[in-house]
């Protein structure tokens, strides 16, 4: 009997044994493969909440999805816009028809071929899907003349169309039609594009896998922000969820990870002294407190410019990007690089800094020491450290303020109740064209709730304007006029460190890591 | 026994609905809305009022628990709105890397608890014991998540024989399952480790003084075999007791040692679904953990009986 269990026990030991080696040589194998292949493992600091850019705003859902999907026209690194998809476009002269050539020979990743169809029902989407679609192109019809060639019918002429079309947040993204047509009101359920890289798999707060598209046609363009040559030189590219800031450090550091995002500013100097990574330091957009006006005393205009005089953005870049390596002062809206926008107006109204006279435009306001809220997250510490330096300025001039952190989650929904909260600390994107700015346009009906009549017409003077030079006078008026009714106050333009190891090479940056063209040494 | 145990099954039904009901209220009662998390901080608020109508989230509180808590009873805890999957599959999904860290980092304090308790109990008030016992309670004063910065900053970073953060299934080789799990298991064992060391040390000198050890000795039995056979045997049911409430709180302690080393596991799908307000999948994962609970401390009770006969059930 006991030389039987034995037996028994030596039988289980030897099958543990035989099962662990099988499946350690199996593992083996499968890594001498992937040893073959080029991998880029990308620390990412949040996930996306879907893969379908039609539906969020997220930047996560942005930043992964533009290796897969295509525009037809994109942006370069000045913000100007470029043929992507479409090999030309020329517009009528009243400006309300456009018409798309598209390129030939483009393939979906599934193999087929890209037809006028398929890019009639992904723009024919996009306008009713997105809220931009939906505001700008209320009306408009997408067509198909021949095979290769759509045309866009406008109501109206629209002088900033293009731009809206090249908008990487929420692209207007050509997909096969048959995934529209199987798409819900979700959104799609299959991510099948023209991109340099294909979706492969999206492990639930893993990774998201995206691999290298044999067939992908390149334009021979020089590679400028969104434009021009994309070459795949990765076979795969894990875009790993790391929410962690430390983690995504280590993991840089010990070559875990070729590329880590959203470094902390705290850590940019140890890494500077190391070696073996380089830290990329790219502009990022802007912060800035959106003060609720529809309820409570930022109402009333001279309340928010008594804020405006008294703060001092420089203090408030410090606490949030520790160095003005990290930051810059500056007041407007559009960013240098944007040449066809960048506008002096309204500089004088930026980082004043005089408590005194804003103690006495408070007064004016009728200010009788409420207590005002100020809604923000730990979630982003940049966010928090701001609010933490507005509040004490606030005091400095005599104000009750408090602070009120929650998680992001809780912010996104309390900023929308309009008794809940007088500032909240928010951050946004430069965008390509100023119409695309949510606290300016009043029927966007956006937290905060902007109401301006002049705001909204020179909005619509320019969208209608015929040439870019009535356009940016219209433009120099709006920012003047921006500073005057403060929707809310900009800190200034911030940036994001992205760090990468030395044996990466060709990454670049437009509104979020840019991986086409990386190669690994 | 078999009473005992379906008595103790049907002792479930009553905590699974008070737990039902309190994390359904929970989590209706936390401001937070999936629709803006998943739409973006730009969206407009009627495209977050349309997708809430979609996503069935204006429906009164009392019609979306009826619907979802009859579906529980049905076992069907409901779909997850981020990961478009079952609650129940993405909850086996996210189980396997936080048992297998749970199991890895038991393993390890077991295996360095129990012989250092042992040792610590034979050679009572030498320099041996004080210093087990003072590492045991530095084990037991670290948190976790400090431990396992060191752990990264020293193994991982500095000398780079282990990765610092990640997962990789079984399937993807043993040595690369292991290897990730390593510093996460030290660091989420090393409380466990001290806990055990400490209770199998006094347990030990419990029994160590009893009659029956003094006969043992006097009859001229090999003191390793008194040790191992007669001792610890019988000293072993308050160190099962730990092992099986400590393996709860592993599970439990893995969500912060799972954020510092990026594991899949439970502990990340809730904080991420709490992040996001994905509500079935906190409400199922919580309901799926307090039935766990229950039944790994069933199986505690029986394992008494295993080891000491007097404890079992049914017994005269």
């Amino acid at each position: 009997m006991k030389k039987k269990k034995k037996f028994g026990f030596m039988a289980l030991v030897v099958l543990v044994v035989l099962s662990l080696v099988a499946c350690s040589s199996e593992g083996g194998s499968e890594e001498s493969d992937s040893n073959e292949k080029k991998e880029l493992q990308v620390a990412y600091n949040a996930q996306p909440p879907t893969l379908d850019p039609l539906i969020s705003t997220a930047v996560a859902t942005r930043d992964v999805m533009r290796n897969v999907y295509e525009t037809l026209l994109t942006l370069d690194e000045n913000f100007e816009v470029t043929p992507s998809l479409a090999e030309s476009y020329e517009q009528s002269k009243d400006g309300k028809t456009i018409t798309f050539k598209l390129r030939k020979g483009i393939k979906f990743h599934n193999g087929d071929d890209m037809t006028a169809d398929d890019v009639v029902a992904s723009m024919t989407r996009w306008a009713e899907t997105t809220s931009l679609g939906k505001g700008s192109f209320a009306g408009s019809t997408f067509s198909k003349i021949d095979e290769e060639t759509v045309v866009l019918e406008m109501p109206v002429a629209q002088f900033t169309v293009l731009h809206m079309l090249a908008d990487p947040g929420q692209a207007a993204v050509i997909a096969p039609k048959s995934t529209i047509d199987s798409a819900t009101a979700e959104g799609l359920t299959e991510f099948i594009g023209t991109g340099p890289y294909k979706f492969v798999e999206w492990k639930s707060d893993q990774y998201v896998l995206l691999s290298k598209f044999e067939d992908y046609q390149s334009l021979d363009e020089t590679a400028s922000g969104l434009a021009g040559k994309k070459e795949a030189f990765i076979d795969d590219i894990y875009f790993q969820f790391v929410t962690d800031a430390s983690t995504r450090l280590a993991g840089i550091q010990s070559g875990e990870y070729d590329i880590a995002n959203a470094i902390s500013f705290d850590n940019v100097e140890q890494l500077s002294t190391n070696t073996d990574v380089k830290n990329s330091i790219d502009h990022n957009g802007f912060n800035g407190i959106v003060f609720n006006k529809k309820a409570g005393l930022f109402q009333n205009v001279l309340a928010r410019q008594a804020i405006n005089t008294a703060l001092n953005e420089e203090a408030i870049l410090t606490a949030a990007f520790t160095s003005p390596d990290y930051y810059e002062l500056e007041h407007g809206l559009m960013i240098k690089d944007q040449k066809e926008w960048y506008s002096e107006a309204g500089k004088d109204k930026y980082n004043l800094n005089d408590s005194e006279k804003a103690k006495a435009m408070l007064k004016e306001a009728g200010y009788n020491g409420e207590e005002i809220v100020i809604l923000s997250t730990r979630d982003y510490e940049d966010h928090y450290n701001s609010a933490v330096v507005v509040q004490q300025q606030l005091e400095s001039i005599g104000m009750k303020v408090k602070l009120d952190i929650y998680d992001w989650a809780t912010v996104l929904q309390k900023r929308a109740d309009e008794t809940a909260y007088d500032i909240f600390v928010t951050g946004f994107p430069t965008e390509p064209i100023p119409n695309k700015y949510v606290f300016l346009d009043s029927s966007t009906e956006w937290p905060g709730w902007t109401n301006d009549p002049i705001i909204d017409d020179l909005l619509n003077k320019i969208n209608t304007a015929s040439s870019q030079d009535e356009a940016k006078q219209h433009f120099d008026a709006l920012q003047e006029e921006f500073y005057e009714y403060l929707p809310m106050v900009k800190f200034g333009n911030k940036t994001t460190i992205t760090t990468v190891r030395s044996n990466v090479e060709g990454m670049d940056f437009l509104q979020g890591i840019i991986l086409w063209n990386v190669d690994k040494k | 026994m078999k009473g005992y145990i379906l008595r103790r099954l049907l002792s479930l039904i009553p905590v699974l609905f008070v737990v039902a009901v309190v994390v359904f209220l929970l989590m209706h009662i936390t401001p937070g809305d999936p629709a803006a998390v998943i739409l973006g901080p730009e969206a407009s608020p009627d495209e977050i009022a349309e997708l809430r109508e979609n996503l069935g989230l204006n429906r009164p509180v009392t019609e979306q628990f009826v619907s979802w808590f009859g579906g529980v009873l049905q076992g069907d805890l409901g779909n997850s709105i981020f990961m478009k999957q079952p609650v129940l599959q993405a909850f086996f999904e996210h189980l396997g890397p936080t048992l297998s860290l749970a199991i890895m980092a038991q393993i390890l304090a077991i295996v360095v608890a129990i012989p250092l308790g042992i040792l610590a109990a034979k050679f009572r008030g030498s320099f041996l014991d004080q210093t087990f016992m003072g590492i045991s309670l530095l084990g037991i004063s670290i948190p976790s998540f400090l431990l396992g910065l060191f752990l990264i900053l020293l193994v991982g970073v500095e000398l780079k024989w282990l990765p610092v953060a990640g997962y990789k299934p079984l399937n993807d080789g043993l040595w690369n399952h292991i290897k990730y799990l390593i510093l996460p298991a030290i660091a989420l064992g090393s409380m466990q480790a001290a806990l055990i060391a400490r209770m199998t040390r006094s347990s030990m000198l419990d029994v160590l003084n009893a009659n029956y050890i003094k006969t043992a000795r006097s009859k001229g039995v090999k003191e390793s075999f008194i040790v191992i056979k007669h001792t610890l045997r019988n000293a072993f049911i308050p160190i099962l007791t730990i092992i099986g409430h400590t393996f709860g709180t592993l599970v439990a302690g893995a969500a912060v040692v799972e954020t510092v080393f990026n594991i899949p596991g439970i502990g990340q799908l809730i904080i991420n679904s709490v992040e996001r307000r994905d509500f079935a999948v906190i409400q199922g994962s919580v309901l799926l953990i307090a039935v766990s609970y229950v039944l790994i401390n069933l199986v505690i009770d029986l394992l008494y009986g295993v080891i000491d006969p007097r404890v079992r059930l049914g017994r005269k």
